[in-house]
């Protein structure tokens, strides 16, 4: 990957915002390629899980005390990282903050793909995934597993929809411009664009639908990870028992989802040649709302572990020891520095906000993030409140199978490849909504 | 090689010397030592001790009296002998609920009274002490095939058990001077109800009254257990019953309510109430939402 091309204030023609939107969706040189590595390493993975169904959950590391472990971890992060969407496209959008525009179709791209793979995540820690209906069947109204599955399998129409709607005129200038599509795409196109000819009464009746569930997906996205952090602060375990899991998860939610949507618009930027649309601006004002996000979470982090740390009840200690001095230190530190305070002290300086720094602080936070829900989830359930006495070795400790990483390799791709298909299919940069913003005046034929 | 194990096995010997010098000796403050057994040296509370002396010390000191502990460095005691039984109750209880080296705390594993209990049983070897056990000599006559059997007066809730045995010419006889053990399931574990001194008399008979308040099940049925207290004479002798004298009494189950931890039938209505409003409320949005996407070609047409 190359950045050097300088961004200047080029004029832009609606012409010029076409053609360079949708090159990249005609000619995409090493993309195949691309195809076939993710989907050989899906294959694998898939692999991987066959094995797993055969001869059931005891390929994992996974046991009786340890019964939730890299795929959970797994899922939370994924939820967490899906969140991004509502964060950008509806609460920044309502709030009309507009330097958001060309970013937002990204935002909504990977909260489309790693919410729906979340959910894929949790079937593939599943034992016996064949009875998975039984949690709507016999779910119980009381337990957060059932508004779980309500609440994600929600998030992700919603996503979808806004996904598509603040789409419909791209999608209409796609039918028409992009000839060399395959017949089922134009197809797509054509129903996707619904006859969309930007009279006034279409552009208002749209944007009407756009607003009311930029407003919807507020409560849903707040009740996601809220519901998933309920999974565990509903239980009585050292560590888990907080009554500020829900925000806490949250606020940790939007700053992995910042962290993703950076790294993703330095690879559209530089890969797609969109230099002219997502500018070192963006980059900036992204890195500003990250510092704002990471110290939000920071101050979670501080309540969360200072406040039971300075009184260390009895279950508690053995628990925040292992994480603070144990056998845990090095994740629970690395992730708090290198995920969270050392990003802020970087990025409160100008320098950092350039795009490539940038790009590379937020690899250093998403990973962060990644090994901070394996550590809220696997020490936990190492530190139960009766000692664990009496029982094979190997339930004393958790380390993921090769198994379980292989599934768990699985699932990136899988998000990689869902976010791949879509930023080829569909334009990632906004093309009507930017000539709107400029100004610019355009038409859309029949 | 031979210069080598040599100075290998002086090393073990050092160490080993090291070791039991360095073993600290008891130490059982002044006050500690004049603790007194708080319970009676009756045969009642000599057997319970027996019990606990089986199931916690034996594996290591073995027998009282016979000197068959683990060879153990230092060695376990003979807790029969009477070299140990000079000292006071406070200090065995004291060194019993401490530990040192290889010998185990049982200050959380055994409640004070079993701690004393086996004292007591102790002390039953001790000579100097042995005339405060009330102990009649009986001889019960070689037995085989012993059993017990179970009369119940359901009036006055009285149970009447009866052990006898097969002498060698083929008749049934009492046995004396035996303990039993009548013992009521309840939820964790067994009640027993013998009382204080449940000992058989001279036909071999035994009068228990059954408490005129304890619960049982809906029809008032217990599950009792009659047995011979100590098992090293005749083996595991019992007898199953269930009885239908105790109170009847009609339980709560906590999951006919609705509550939190009910089923989901009996999940609480405010809860219930909350997720259909939630799913219809938002589900209509979005149904409303793709109705009116579907509106945006009748627009075009419009124009
Ligand atoms: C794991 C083996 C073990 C078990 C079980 C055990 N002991 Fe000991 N006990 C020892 C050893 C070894 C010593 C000697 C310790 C020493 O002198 O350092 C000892 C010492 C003692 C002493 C002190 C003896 C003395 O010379 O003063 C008493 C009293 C005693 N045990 C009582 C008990 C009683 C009562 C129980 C059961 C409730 C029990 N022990 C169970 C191993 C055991």
């Amino acid at each position: 990957m190359n950045d050097d091309t300088k961004s200047k204030e080029t004029t832009l023609s609606f012409e010029k915002i076409k053609q360079d939107v949708l090159r990249p969706m005609q000619n995409h040189r090493g993309l195949e390629l691309w195809i076939v590595f993710l989907i050989t390493v899906i294959s694998v993975g898939a692999w991987a899980y066959y094995v797993q169904l055969r001869d059931g959950l005891g390929v994992t590391g996974m046991r009786d005390y340890v019964s939730w472990g890299l795929y959970i971890a797994n899922f939370v992060f994924f939820v967490a990282v899906s969140l991004v969407g509502m964060l950008i496209s509806s609460i920044l959008g309502l709030l009309k903050v507009d330097w958001i525009a060309p970013i937002s179709r990204i935002a909504e791209i990977i909260a489309v793909a790693f919410v729906a793979v979340a959910g894929l995540v949790i079937v593939l820690d599943m034992g016996r995934p064949d009875r998975v209906l039984n949690v709507m069947i016999h779910g119980r109204f009381q337990s957060p597993i059932l508004w779980d599955v309500t609440v994600i399998t929600t998030y992700l129409v919603i996503s979808a929809l806004l996904l598509i709607l603040p789409m419909i005129p791209d999608l209409a200038i796609c039918k028409k411009e992009i000839k060399t599509a395959p017949p089922m795409l134009k197809k797509l196109y054509a129903i996707l664009s619904f006859g969309y000819t930007n009279t006034p009464e279409q552009h208002k009746h749209l944007h009407k639908m756009i607003r009311t569930l930029m407003v919807l997906i507020v409560p849903v996205g707040l009740a996601i990870h809220t519901v998933t952090s309920w999974l565990f602060a509903a239980t009585l375990r050292n560590g888990w028992d907080t009554t500020i899991f829900g925000p806490y998860f949250v606020a940790g939610a939007f700053v992995a989802g910042s962290a993703a949507l950076i790294i993703a618009m330095y690879f559209f930027r530089v890969n797609y040649k969109l230099q002219d649309y997502i500018t070192e601006l963006h980059f900036d004002k992204m890195g500003k709302l990250m510092v704002a996000v990471c110290l939000v979470y920071l101050y979670f982090n501080v309540n969360e572990f200072l406040v039971p740390g300075y009184k260390m009840k009895s279950g508690d200690s053995v628990h925040l020891k292992e994480l603070f001095f144990g056998s845990w230190a090095i994740m629970f530190w690395s992730s708090q520095l290198l995920g969270n305070i050392l990003p802020i002290i970087l990025m409160v300086n100008k320098r950092f906000r350039m795009p490539k720094p940038i790009m590379i602080i937020s690899i250093f936070v998403l990973a962060s993030a990644w090994f901070k829900r394996y550590v809220i989830v696997i020490p936990t359930m190492l530190h139960p409140h009766l000692p664990i006495q009496n029982v094979p070795d190997n339930y004393q400790h958790y380390f993921p199978s090769s198994v379980e990483i292989t599934v768990t390799v699985l699932s990136f791709a899988l998000a990689l490849l869902i976010i791949t298909v879509l930023a080829k299919i569909f334009p990632v940069v906004p093309i009507c909504e930017i000539a709107d913003q400029k100004g610019i005046d355009y038409k859309i034929e029949e | 090689m031979k210069n080598l194990s040599t100075i290998l096995a002086t090393l073990v010997l050092v160490f080993a010397f090291m070791n039991s010098a360095s073993a600290e000796d008891w130490k059982v403050s002044a006050t500690a030592k004049k603790k007194l057994n708080p319970y009676e040296l009756s045969k009642k509370n000599i057997s319970t001790g027996k019990k606990v002396y089986q199931t916690n010390c034996k594996s290591c000191h073995g027998d009282p009296t016979k000197a068959n502990m683990l060879p153990l460095v230092p060695a376990p005691a003979d807790l029969g002998s009477q070299n140990f039984l000079v000292q006071s109750d406070g200090e065995i209880y004291h060194k019993v609920k401490v530990g040192k080296g290889a010998m185990p705390t049982f200050e959380k594993t055994l409640n004070d009274e079993s701690k004393w209990m086996v004292i007591a049983y102790l002390r039953s070897f001790d000579k100097n002490k042995k005339k405060a056990v009330v102990t009649k000599a009986v001889v019960n006559p070689e037995v085989s095939d012993v059993k017990i059997e179970l009369d119940i007066d359901s009036e006055h809730k009285k149970l009447k058990a009866h052990l006898t045995g097969l002498k060698k010419d083929g008749k049934r006889a009492g046995l004396e001077g035996i303990e039993l053990s009548f013992l009521i399931k309840r939820a964790f574990g067994q009640l027993d109800i013998s009382g204080e001194e449940a000992y058989t008399d001279a036909k071999g008979e035994l009068l228990i009254q059954f408490p005129t308040d304890l619960p049982g099940d809906r029809e008032g049925q217990v599950d009792l257990t009659i047995k011979i207290t100590d098992e090293d004479e005749y083996g595991v002798i019992e007898e199953k019953r269930v009885l239908s004298i105790a109170v009847p009494t009609n339980p709560k189950n906590p999951l006919d309510e609705r509550a939190m931890w009910g089923t989901r039938a009996n999940a609480p209505i405010w809860i219930i109430a909350s997720y259909l409003l939630g799913v219809i409320g938002i589900w209509s949005v979005i149904f409303l939402v793709l109705f009116q996407v579907f509106q945006l070609s009748k627009m075009r047409t419009k124009s």
